[in-house]
């Protein structure tokens, strides 16, 4: 992926952009705003992570500024307070999605292959979505696995859906937390853990075996 | 003393003025009595005297032409003379007496039927050759100005003791006034809301010094909350960064374990970690929650269709971990204004403290009772419980009880439902279910919002 990562802390940029790096992405790196929209004109990027708190033009504004010109790109803002009013802010300014400092470049990582994925996803105009042996229909509400039909109840049946729509990238239990129960909190990461075993027993059940990947220390995938 | 109400107070120093009062009324009036008695005994002397010296033996003509004299000279007619014999037989006198008067001086009243005299002195002396003479004066004129005295006496005190319960009840007015616009300001302080002052009037009064000196130290305590908070938010901040690091690495090479030992000690490192992490984040939340800003988004919800959300989202990790969740839901909608989100937060952790803290098998009971003026959500389990004396401890920051050590859970999950029940306005309590634990979170609510009871 080609990333854009906008951050007045110097010494975070410089860690964000080598983990991201090592994780295989191209990254460009902009100290403020005037900089980052600067960046941004000047070539095309495939998602920003855009810190929310810097000096002249904070990350609220530069999103605005961006969505106000057209232009689409993903953007993840990192937010370093951490309390619910600055996540509404950041999602009503036009960002996408967001992560509170400090950063596990693993979560970041996993948000910023659903983010782009899903847009991916959004633009088809198909009902269903398929990953190898699963489809999903989400306005039927009906799901298959190997050709069979599965009978689930509705989280179970989100939680599949929302792992298909990412197929082949890891959700963490706090992505699927927020994207399937919208719940806000302190991720239940067992809570997670009980609907996701709860699906695999309900889908091995019907079909015999499961098409849901653990991923340990990280969360689950389903492979395309 | 210092321990008497202030209202007992006032009307111990009214009490007090009245005796004082009552007591300098009662002792000027004698006062004033004894003068005019003595007086109206010099007189009475003197015109005795001017009848007959002291120790002189006069004949009997002399004395009756000198008391005739004496009776014509006074047009006043206020001074009567009596001669008489010691058997009581009347030698001459202007005046009749009924009675025989003692010796010396003695009090005449309207009982002894002295024409024209209610109240009178009489002065009885010897005059030799068994004669006695008695002078006597009237008093009534001094009488009636000893009413009147009496009426001003009363009437002064009795002003004296208005305007003094007066004053002391304006006084307390004023006292009670700033205490209760003091106790507003605790009240909203202990709500949360540190920035609300008491009124100052700008009179430079005593009260009005108080309260700057109460707004100073409230400015203070502020600043050094404010500064506590920076100081946890920085801390936070700086060792969550190379925390998250140590958990990405930590992670990484979990992934890449070579072997078994090594795969399972890292992912119990990681556990380590998460739970480190989540540590923080809950400080961070008491921070968020105590600082009483959120109560700006403050907007009505439907408790009831909250805790069954909850039971149903719930209901599956109990299932998982061997325990049975259940709704006993007699309420369709109790609307309760404040935060769903921090409501679904308190419920969620009292929910998973249950689950967390007993054995597999056990009961967990989610309910709703209304209460006087408020509401209860209550969460109880027939587990092991926790002892009574346990129970502050459970509630306390980083308060994890012996028995918890060994399982996960950091101690800051009851405190973060205290304060979101605080934010509300309302207050966490454990209470001993016999067996288990019932922890209820009572939420104030307005009257009227509680429907549909089955």
């Amino acid at each position: 992926m080609n990333l854009l990562i906008v951050e007045d802390d110097r010494s975070l940029a410089a860690y964000l952009s080598a983990e991201l790096r090592s994780c295989g992405h191209e990254v460009v790196v902009a100290v403020d705003g005037h900089a980052g929209l600067r960046a941004v004109l000047d070539r095309k990027f495939d998602a920003i992570v855009l810190d929310r708190m810097m000096p002249h033009i904070d990350g609220l504004s530069m999103v605005r500024t961006l969505r106000e010109d057209g232009i689409t790109t993903p953007v993840i803002m990192v937010t370093a307070l951490g309390q619910s009013a600055d996540r509404i802010d950041g999602l009503d300014g036009g960002a996408d999605d967001y992560v509170v400092k400090p950063v596990d470049v693993d979560e970041l990582n996993a948000r910023l292959h659903a983010l782009v994925r899903g847009r991916a996803w959004m633009q088809s105009d198909s009902d269903t979505i398929s990953a190898k042996d699963v489809t999903v229909s989400p306005t039927r509400m009906r799901a298959w696995y190997r050709g069979i039909a599965l009978d689930l109840p509705k989280t179970e049946f989100n939680l599949l859906a929302e792992l298909v729509r990412n197929a082949d990238s890891v959700l963490t239990r706090k992505m699927l937390y927020e994207k399937v129960w919208q719940f806000e909190g302190e991720p239940a990461a067992k809570l997670v853990d009980a609907y996701v075993s709860r699906l695999r027993r309900r889908i091995s059940a019907q079909v015999g075996d499961d098409p849901i990947v653990t991923i340990r220390g990280l969360g689950y995938m389903v492979r395309a | 003393m210092k321990r008497l109400p202030l209202r007992t107070l006032a009307a111990l120093l009214l009490l007090a003025v009245i005796i004082a009062s009552v007591a300098t009324a009662i002792g000027t009036l004698i006062v004033t009595r004894a003068t005019i008695a003595r007086l109206v005994d010099r007189r009475i002397t003197e015109e005795s005297l001017s009848i007959v010296e002291a120790d002189r033996i006069l004949p009997t003509s002399v004395l009756i032409r000198r008391i005739e004299d004496a009776a014509r000279r006074r047009d006043t007619g206020d001074i009567g003379f009596v001669l008489a014999r010691d058997d009581g037989r009347a030698l001459v006198g202007n005046v009749v007496l009924h009675r025989p008067l003692p010796l010396g001086y003695s009090n005449l009243t309207s009982g002894d039927r002295i024409e024209g005299l209610t109240h009178g002195r009489a002065l009885v002396r010897a005059v030799g050759e068994g004669r006695v003479l008695t002078t006597l004066a009237e008093t009534e004129p001094i009488q009636d100005l000893n009413s009147i005295r009496v009426l001003i006496v009363t009437g002064g005190f009795a002003s004296v003791i208005l305007i003094v319960s007066g004053g002391l009840s304006a006084f307390g007015r004023i006292i009670s006034h700033r205490i209760t616009r003091m106790q507003r300001t605790v009240d909203a302080i202990i709500d949360g809301d540190m920035s609300e002052r008491v009124l100052v009037d700008g009179l430079g009064s005593e009260l009005d010094q108080q309260a700057q000196a109460f707004n100073r130290m409230l400015d203070r305590i502020a600043t050094l909350m404010a500064s506590i908070s920076n100081v946890t938010h920085d801390i936070a901040h700086d060792l969550r960064t190379p925390l998250a690091r140590l958990r990405a690495l930590l992670a990484l090479a979990h992934r890449e374990a070579g072997d078994a030992q090594t795969s399972d000690r890292l992912a119990k490192a990681l556990v380590e970690v998460d739970q480190i992490l989540a540590m923080f984040g809950a400080i961070l939340r008491i921070a968020e929650v105590e600082g009483g800003n959120r109560r700006a988004g403050f907007k009505p919800f439907n408790l009831a269709a909250l805790l069954e959300e909850t039971a149903a989202l719930y209901e599956p990790l109990a299932e998982e971990e061997g325990h049975l969740l259940l709704l006993d839901a007699p309420m369709q909608e109790v609307m309760l204004h404040g935060d769903r989100q921090l409501v679904a937060q308190g419920i969620i952790n009292l929910v998973e403290n249950a689950i967390r803290h007993t054995p597999a098998g056990t009961r967990i009971q989610l309910r709703l009772e209304s209460a006087k003026a408020a509401v209860r959500v209550i969460v109880e389990d027939d587990g092991p419980g926790i002892a009574t004396s346990q129970h502050g401890k459970a509630l306390s920051r980083f308060g994890r009880l012996e028995e918890a050590r060994g399982s996960d859970g950091h101690g800051l999950g009851l405190p973060l439902v205290e304060g979101i029940a605080r934010l509300h306005r309302g207050a966490v309590t454990l209470v001993d279910a016999e067996p288990g634990l019932r922890a209820v979170m009572t939420l104030p609510i307005a009257p009227g919002l509680v429907k549909g009871r089955a």
